[in-house]
């Protein structure tokens, strides 16, 4: 990377922001995706379990928020690509010289920042409506796994996005990869109580992690060693996930030259 | 050194047929084209719908890779270095998408003028500049989806000078606009020739590469049938005459019939809502009008009139027609 150009790159990816979130928030897809449902998951799951007790209202208000969190991850960053394409805007962002990874990462942080707003929905909803007393228990560990949960959800929305585009049979299993996630990742409940043969799986996904992180820190008071431990996996599997994008980033340029899939008609 | 060297640059699209017994079938799109551009020049590529204009463009602008042959631009080779091109050249494709049409036409140039790399210091003066140049400084703030098509396409232009590049690459600008708008981006088109800006440009309009174009490469069918000046080109037509025939539903077994008698050159049929215009090349002149309207004699008429050859006739003749 020549010198200059890390800074070049912030600009990107602070304008890919901006822009994403004024374009976004015209969307009802997106305000249903991110605040509606989280709503719906949050409104049900506080009637069924919220008799147990204070304690686990926080639980179901961190839970619910993921649940948007994924949604923004598998829809909107998964889609981030197909979607320039269907504009038309993918052919003139390939041609440019900045690369498409660092502009896809700009929006995706865009997303799944915005998609923080479902947890603050849930929260509102659990406090002023069901008058639960929520409180986070460790709030700057809560605040540091939030960083962590953002950085490696949208490393993992690269690796979806370009995914769905180097093989769009995948990208019909979108809405098939939804609650398979919310189940395996222990949003609302431990998946302890899953076959154990599915725990691998879990451990492979930082969704999973951000749930273990968040969880610990807004309900409990963990040590620094047992938080540590989701938060090195998800700084790990967002390293992994990074990787994993270039070099599929690379591929599914190349191909999209080759087949002149780039713009979209 | 050219800025715009071509050699035997082909292009091979694949696609299958078939759903059970799938086959591969061949399309070539380009064909072993070779032109150069020098710099500063304003060249024109010219060819019916599916000639293989765009393709030629996407390879050069780095957006496809070549089946064969070479493309260099600057120098450098349009699949291995393409990151050295991207930064030094500038392309709208024709149409109105490409634009992000919930965001303002401010915000757009913003936006790009970032990808480009420009400065934001040089980015804030020059946008206001280019809304300037393109006739858009009182829409700036207007989201782009209230914009009409030879807006969005103003826009584009625009977009495309942000980071002030040595090359532009312009695919049938003017396509889809009303005669205003086109007039419009021609205006802005001869500002950028006249600020020695090296122009590729596309287009199936023959008034439009005429009045516009330095040289001029007909394309057709994927290959080069004529590279030189406009004013050449219409040499190929000199000694031709263009009979136009108004005429209401005319069977192609009489256009067929017309395409054989030895005093005509070339036949092409132009729809005009509820008419057409059939456009005879003949060395005959106004002698060729009363065998002409003996063959159409079934043929309901209309208006008939004989005028000199222009590019656009060159044109049809190099190309055989096939518009």
């Amino acid at each position: 990377m020549k010198p200059g150009m890390l800074k070049t790159y912030l600009r990107v990816i602070k304008l890919a922001f901006i822009f994403t979130i004024k374009q976004a928030m015209t969307d009802a897809f997106v305000i249903f995706g991110i605040f509606v449902q989280p709503l719906i998951i949050a409104i049900m799951a506080l009637f069924v379990l919220g008799e147990q007790g204070d304690e686990i209202a926080i639980f179901i208000v961190v839970g619910s928020g993921l649940t948007g969190l994924w949604d923004s991850v598998l829809f909107q960053s998964g889609s981030s690509i197909t979607q320039e394409r269907w504009t038309g805007t993918l052919e003139a962002l390939v041609g440019m010289p900045t690369p498409l990874g660092v502009i896809v990462f700009g929006k995706n942080l865009a997303f799944v920042t915005q998609a923080l707003g479902s947890m603050i929905a849930s929260y509102t909803l659990a406090s002023i409506i069901f008058g639960y007393p929520l409180s986070v228990e460790s709030p700057m560990l809560f605040i540091i796994s939030v960083i962590l949960t953002v950085l490696s959800l949208v490393c993992l929305g690269l690796v979806l996005a370009t995914l769905f585009v180097l093989n769009p049979d995948v990208q019909r299993w979108q809405n098939g990869l939804e609650f398979p996630v919310f189940i395996l990742a222990g949003f609302l409940f431990p998946i302890a109580i899953l076959p154990q043969w599915t725990t691998p799986l879990s451990y492979i996904l930082a969704p999973y992690w951000a749930a273990v992180a968040l969880h610990l820190s807004s309900s409990a008071k963990p040590g620094i060693l047992e938080i540590s431990t989701p938060w090195a996996m998800m700084a790990l599997l967002g390293v992994i996930y990074l990787f994993l994008a270039f070099w599929l980033f690379k591929k599914m340029l190349f191909k999209a030259r080759v087949e002149a899939t780039l713009s979209g008609q | 050194m050219n800025t715009i060297e071509v050699r035997d640059l082909r292009r091979i699209f694949k696609t299958t047929i078939g759903v059970v017994r799938r086959k591969i079938k061949e399309v070539v799109a380009v064909d072993g084209i070779t032109f150069d551009v020098n710099r500063g020049e304003l060249f024109g590529l010219l060819g019916p719908n599916g000639a293989g204009k765009t393709t030629t463009i996407k390879m050069l602008t780095t957006l496809l890779i070549p089946t064969g042959g070479t493309a260099k631009i600057l120098g450098y080779d349009v699949v291995d270095q393409a990151n050295a091109i991207r930064a030094r050249i500038g392309f709208i494709f024709g149409g109105e998408r490409g634009l992000y049409w919930r965001l303002s036409g401010i915000d757009n140039l913003r936006y790009f003028a970032s990808l480009y790399h420009v400065d934001p210091a040089v980015t804030k003066k020059r946008i206001p500049q280019l809304l300037e140049l393109v006739g858009l400084s009182d829409r700036g703030e207007e989201k782009v989806e209230g914009y009409s098509r030879g807006m969005k396409q103003r826009l584009h232009i625009a977009r495309t000078l942000l980071h002030d590049p040595e090359i532009l690459f312009l695919d049938e600008p003017t396509m889809g606009l009303d005669p205003v708008g086109g007039r419009e981006i021609r205006q802005v088109i001869r500002n950028l020739q006249s600020e020695k800006k090296t122009i590729l440009l596309t287009t199936h309009y023959m008034f439009e590469a005429d009045a516009l174009c330095e040289r001029v490469a007909v394309i057709d069918r994927g290959r080069i049938v004529a590279l030189d000046t406009p004013e050449a080109l219409k040499h190929v037509v000199r000694d031709l005459a263009v009979i136009e025939i108004e005429v209401f539903g005319v069977p192609e077994k009489i256009l067929n019939q017309i395409r054989k008698l030895p005093f005509v050159d070339t036949v092409s049929v132009e729809d005009l809502d509820q008419k057409q215009m059939l456009l005879v090349q003949s060395a005959k002149g106004p002698e060729a009008v009363p065998p002409l309207l003996a063959s159409l004699d079934s043929v309901r008429v209309g208006k008939v009139s004989v005028r000199e050859p222009t590019l656009e006739d060159a044109y049809v003749r190099l190309v055989g027609g096939n518009v």
